[in-house]
């Protein structure tokens, strides 16, 4: 069995291929990739955030107020056209145009309105708002709210409420929250969920790559045969290929963690991510372990069941086809462990992955329960060693072996 | 010496299959293929026995049931009066392997290839460093050994399986159709390496379509037909029953008799 788990890694780490998804992917893209996503998306922020606005207020000489507020908003600037849009409709073919950005139509009962007292006034704000990142209604609307409460402050020193008083009338109560989760905590249940997205599929791929070579790759290149006729039995030669699969996903696993962690510390180095390496200072040594403690039973199962798919296929193509639904049916538990409401109990924690996945958010949350964790590694490691068992029968059985 | 006597193996059908009355192949029966019903041969010391048949006729299936790949429904298989039916480990010990499509491991140097089937046989240290030197020095691999089986011509290759095959000096060679598809010399590699194996007294188990690499090399033959062995016994043997001094019309002729000379 040794011999077998020592050739397969030599011939593993002379692989490019292999190497490249579980170390240098991990180690140098990912990182790039996140980067790169970072650095597009604050670009696209920043750009939103610098630009400024060309608008177009129909009835302006009804609120010369209003038309003074915008004008001096340095996110803002009139339209320098000799057009008028003095209509929704006319607003609207003008933003469509591209002649404007946003259009603001004060009614042109606005006097009356206002001068009213009891009545609500309604404007109508005009833009497209088919954009990931848009701030001029934001802006325009918080614009629209100081305006809107200098209106309310005028009408309730009208009915002779004093301005000091303003606040007690329009706001009678006042929450403060006083939250007992601590950072940790909160932090938790927002990036802990993300923790098993990134690290179930990880070891799934760790094992993929090296299993379709050593089940239906040695099948296509003609050296399945020779290995059989060797005086070695089919649960060592599972086991020795088993092992290798193994070390590989927790390996892809472990790297990538290692990778994440040198480039979340590099990014808090440079003042980036503050709040993220804040959340995760209370992690403990031991709780990483315990993280690590885990996955192993769900590495054990998915590269018993990689290898049984493997060996089952009769070309690396067929078994590249069977490992793709395979990814869909390991992310579905992971999904179900962040639907509302699931957290980790007695019935959660035999759900194969779900279980894994809910105890990692708590783990990362520091609420975890070490009764559930200790049931989950019993669950999850009498499947495994099912899934072994079973790996080993289908490698004996010959109408698998020569299909 | 090997004594193989009354294998039979089937096959279930696959399920599209097994509704098809109009088959004409009557091995085909009871939801069951019947790849081999009745086989048997022996070959002595020193002996060459060439298997022929037709394609079809369950000569691989056979070969793979003297390898223990697969295990026989019935029938013994015997090596040095060991049944490897029962101990097919014992077997494995026992058999060198080589076919024309054997593969080797792409991303390992010859050198490599050929210590990892001698360590997974069993063999270490110094008895496994002399046993491949006396192979490499003997198949004249000393140029390749340290190239990867993938960057190998293919007479290198077989070079490399043939030490793969016999590294752990086995009892019986059994060999399928070890020359199809390989160029002149890489042929002549195979026929001395066979030449080689008689001499040491090693009995070969051949199976081939070439006619003209048995009569070079066989010192008997056993031909198999619909699953069955229709003759077993020596080349002069076979074409006096074949009414031929030709082994293909000899070989034809026995195969359209239909009946058994065992």
């Amino acid at each position: 069995m040794f011999e077998v788990f020592l050739k397969e890694v030599k011939e593993l780490l002379r692989d490019r291929k292999t190497l490249f998804f579980v170390i240098a992917l991990p180690i140098v893209i990912f990182p790039i990739l996140f980067a790169l996503l970072g650095f597009l998306a604050s670009k696209t922020t920043f750009e939103a955030e610098q630009k400024v606005h060309i608008y177009y207020l129909a009835n302006a000489s009804l609120s010369p107020d209003f038309e003074q507020m915008l004008f001096y908003h340095k996110s803002f600037r009139p339209y320098k056209g000799n057009e008028k849009f003095e209509t929704i409709e006319a607003l609207k073919s003008a933003v469509k145009a591209g002649k404007i950005d946003v259009g603001i139509e004060i009614p042109a009962t606005y006097d009356s309105q206002v001068a009213g007292k009891h009545q609500q006034i309604s404007w109508h704000v005009v833009f497209n708002d088919a954009q990931s990142i848009n701030f001029v209604y934001k802006r325009l609307e918080k614009l629209i709210n100081k305006f809107s409460a200098q209106i309310r402050s005028t009408r309730l020193e009208a009915l002779g409420a004093p301005q000091k008083e303003h606040p007690a009338i329009l706001k009678p109560i006042t929450i403060t929250k006083v939250d007992t989760a601590d950072k940790r905590e909160n932090y938790g249940e927002k990036l802990g969920a993300l923790i098993p997205y990134m690290l179930i599929p990880l070891v799934l791929m760790g094992a993929s790559y090296p299993a379709i070579d050593l089940g239906a790759g040695e099948k296509e290149r003609g050296t399945l045969e020779t290995l059989l006729l060797t005086p070695v039995t089919r649960t060592q030669l599972v086991l020795g290929k088993f092992l290798t699969i193994l070390a590989s996903s927790i390996s892809c696993a472990l790297v990538t963690v290692s990778s994440m962690a040198i480039w979340v510390a590099i990014a808090g180095g440079i003042g980036v991510l503050d709040t993220i390496i804040d959340a995760f200072s209370s992690v403990t040594f031991t709780d990483f372990l315990l993280i690590f403690a885990l996955l192993l039973p769900v590495a054990v199962m998915l590269s018993s069941l990689v290898l049984a798919i493997s060996i089952y296929a009769r070309t690396f193509k067929e078994a590249q086809n069977y490992m793709g639904p395979l990814s869909m049916l390991v992310f579905v538990p992971i999904v179900v462990s962040v639907m509302p409401n699931m957290s980790l109990n007695t019935t959660t924690a035999w759900i194969p992955i779900t279980n894994v996945s809910l105890a990692i958010k708590e783990i990362i949350k520091g609420t975890v329960d070490h009764s559930a964790v200790g049931l989950i590694f019993v669950a999850s490691a009498l499947l495994a060693g099912a899934l072994l068992m079973f790996c080993i029968r289908w490698f004996s059985k010959e109408s698998v072996l020569f299909r | 010496m090997i004594v193989v006597n009354g294998l039979k193996k089937r096959f279930k059908l696959a399920k599209e299959l097994l509704n098809t009355t109009s088959s004409s192949d009557s091995r085909q029966r009871e939801g069951f293929f019947h790849s081999v019903e009745n086989v048997s041969f022996s070959c002595g010391r020193g002996e060459v026995l060439g298997l022929l048949g037709p394609n079809g006729a369950g000569k691989t299936t056979t070969l793979r049931m003297l390898s223990t790949a697969l295990k026989p429904d019935a029938g013994s298989i015997e090596i040095s009066g060991q049944n490897i039916v029962k101990n097919p480990l014992k077997g494995r010990k026992a058999i060198g392997f080589l076919s024309g499509t054997t593969g080797l491991y792409g991303r390992l140097t010859a050198r490599e290839n050929v210590e990892y089937f001698a360590k997974l046989h069993g063999l270490k240290g110094r008895a496994l460093k002399s046993r491949c030197d006396e192979l490499f020095t003997r198949l004249s691999m000393g140029d390749f050994l340290d190239k990867r089986a993938e960057h190998l011509s293919t007479g290198m290759k077989q070079k490399t399986n043939i030490a793969r095959a016999v590294v752990h000096r086995p009892d019986v060679v059994v060999l399928d159709e070890p020359t199809t598809g390989l160029d002149i010399m890489t042929k002549q590699n195979i026929i001395e390496f066979i030449r080689d194996l008689k001499a040491d007294n090693t009995p070969v188990v051949f199976s081939t379509h070439h006619l003209d690499e048995v009569a070079l090399l066989c010192d008997s033959v056993c031909l198999i037909d619909r699953g069955t062995s229709r003759f077993c016994g020596s080349i002069e043997a076979f074409k006096e029953v074949g009414q031929s001094g030709e082994l293909n019309d000899a070989f034809m002729n026995i195969v359209n008799q239909g009946s058994l000379h065992v």
